[in-house]
């Protein structure tokens, strides 16, 4: 069976497009500022316009910081299998950075300014929705560039 | 405008107190800050408090109102404020404002927390969907608060190689500042390896790098010059008073959101660094002027970090001033004499006041077993979710 439109963990955050997994934030269209996840309104002060319109990120980044999730966060996070997890704080260019958590990388592989992008994978198997997807962020060219991991 | 005094403060000891409903504690520590300024009930003619979102308040943050209504109804207005780990402060910038406009002479400023246990649960109303930043940093990632300090320590660790050795010593210096503090709840020495080898929670943070969570209360009383020789204590002028909030562009990594759009003119933590220089330019001194610095320490970064954002000396120096041990009680810079957050764990909206109650004793000399030398000029800076920063300068 083909894949289908992926189920994430929440709506209006990622989408799959021919090209990959893009992340969808806003671009104001008076004053250009890109955010990340989509805004209502645009908070630069110098804007006036604040016209805030659906854009993609860039799906490639470097690396600006990270650290390891060492306990089990509350069960508002799902997971299967929980084991420790990176989560990385990752520069997408013009100003902006994401965090989310990092994959296909180990511990002491990890540098500060490595090259990234933007992948999707399962965080857990739900019994009505079935497989549910987050984005994260691996090494540039560990997974196929639709980067649909498993 | 004209000139405040701070006449009394009252601090609740920090720890867990499962009998003591948090309006107890608030009117204990009103009893001590009332006691301490040779008032009583009686003579406070308005009371701001700090709002909990997890206990009392009639359920809608009315702390003011509560604590009149169980100890000293008296038609005094009763003003309640938000900003979560920074309510204390806005509470205090109120009472400030009351008393320096000249409407009223003695307004207190209160603040008392009990924090539930284990993980702080969402508030009622919050939207489930990508609206709502603290869910989305659940469900995208199972991001703690922890994991956002670590960034910003490992980034540091990058920038200014910042040793695991000097994080764990921020550490101890907070314990052994908090051994002679009977208010603190943590007072047992601790070494760094103890620190280091505590369970590692968010890479490069152990557990005794990160500030627990407390019950506690604390009271300021703010009044004009006519009341000062009430208590028979040297007076204390509050010389500078400022609140902000953050920046377009803060480089911070903000809790609890995912992302952030960053500009490179902008001061990190924005929101407390526009309160500090606000609090410099009203008390008209600068950073070489500051005896003691009592700043909110969620975690050893913070302590190595802030200074540098306020001014205090450049960026990266903190780990050499902690090395060369300028931070100690007789250091350049007595920071957190108190012994800090990572000493008495945080009970949120009660911490800025004990701040400012700190400073008040360390200037008059009352600061028993972590007295600051001839401390004459002192400093407090908070920071509260929603980008709320507080910052406070107290003279004698």
């Amino acid at each position: 069976m083909g894949h289908e439109v992926p189920e994430f963990v929440v709506d209006g955050l990622v989408e799959q497009t021919p090209e990959g997994p893009r992340l969808i934030g806003t671009r104001c269209a008076g004053c250009n500022t890109l955010y990340f996840p989509q805004k209502s309104s645009c908070a630069n002060p110098g804007c006036d316009e604040k016209s805030p319109q659906p854009a993609h990120l860039p799906a490639a980044g470097t690396l600006y910081s990270y650290t390891i999730q060492r306990y089990q966060p509350p069960s508002l996070f799902r997971i299967d299998d929980w084991q420790p997890y990176i989560i990385g704080l990752v520069e997408l260019g013009e100003g902006v950075r994401v965090m989310a958590m990092l994959t296909g990388i180990e511990e002491d592989q990890l540098r500060i300014g490595m090259d990234l992008q933007l992948v999707t994978q399962p965080l857990y198997t739900d019994s009505e929705k079935g497989e549910v997807r987050t984005f994260k962020f691996a090494p540039t060219g560990k997974f196929a560039p639709a980067g649909e991991s498993a | 405008m004209r000139p405040v005094y701070a006449l009394g403060a009252g601090a609740h000891p920090w720890g867990k107190w499962p009998d003591k409903p948090q309006v107890q504690l608030a009117s204990e520590a009103m009893d001590e800050a009332l006691a301490d300024a040779g008032l009583r009930w009686s003579d406070v003619q308005g009371l701001a408090a700090a709002s909990s979102r997890f206990e009392g308040g009639m359920g809608w943050g009315l702390h003011a109102n509560e604590l009149v209504q169980t100890v000293a109804e008296q038609g005094i207005p009763c003003i309640n404020v938000g900003g979560a780990c920074a309510a204390g402060a806005i509470a205090l910038q109120t009472a400030y404002a009351l008393v320096s406009s000249g409407q009223y002479d003695v307004v207190a400023a209160v603040g008392a927390e009990r924090m539930p246990k284990g993980f702080i649960p969402r508030p009622p109303g919050s939207a489930d969907d990508r609206t709502d930043d603290d869910y989305l940093r659940w469900v995208t990632m199972g991001a703690t608060n922890p994991a956002y300090w670590a960034i910003e320590a490992r980034r540091r660790q990058h920038d200014h190689g910042t040793s695991d050795q000097t994080l764990a010593r921020a550490s101890t210096l907070m314990r052994r500042n908090a051994s002679g503090n009977r208010r603190a709840r943590y007072r047992d020495p601790i070494s760094e390896d103890d620190v280091l080898a505590s369970p590692m929670v968010a890479d490069p943070l152990h557990l005794l790098q990160i500030c627990p969570v407390s019950d506690g209360a604390s009271a300021v009383i703010l009044g004009s010059e006519d009341f000062v020789a009430r208590s028979g204590k040297p007076g204390v002028r509050v010389a500078g008073c400022a609140i902000g909030s953050g920046q377009f562009g803060d480089p911070a990594r903000r809790i609890p959101t995912i992302a952030s759009t960053v500009r490179d003119d902008v001061s990190h933590t924005s929101e407390v660094t526009g309160a500090v220089s606000r609090a410099f330019e009203m008390a008209g001194v600068g950073p070489e002027d500051i005896d003691l610095l009592e700043m909110a320490d969620n975690t050893a970064w913070h302590l190595l970090a802030w200074p540098e954002l306020f001014g205090f000396y450049e960026p990266g120096k903190g780990d050499w001033m902690l090395e060369q041990g300028k931070l100690s009680i007789d250091g350049d810079l007595a920071l957190n004499p108190s012994g800090g957050f990572l000493s008495f764990g945080e009970a949120t909206t009660a911490q800025a006041l004990l701040q400012v109650s700190e400073v008040l004793w360390q200037l008059r000399g009352q600061a028993e077993g972590h007295q600051v030398p001839d401390a004459k000029v002192g400093m407090t800076a908070v920071l509260g979710l929603g980008a709320n920063g507080g910052s406070v300068i107290l003279t004698r």
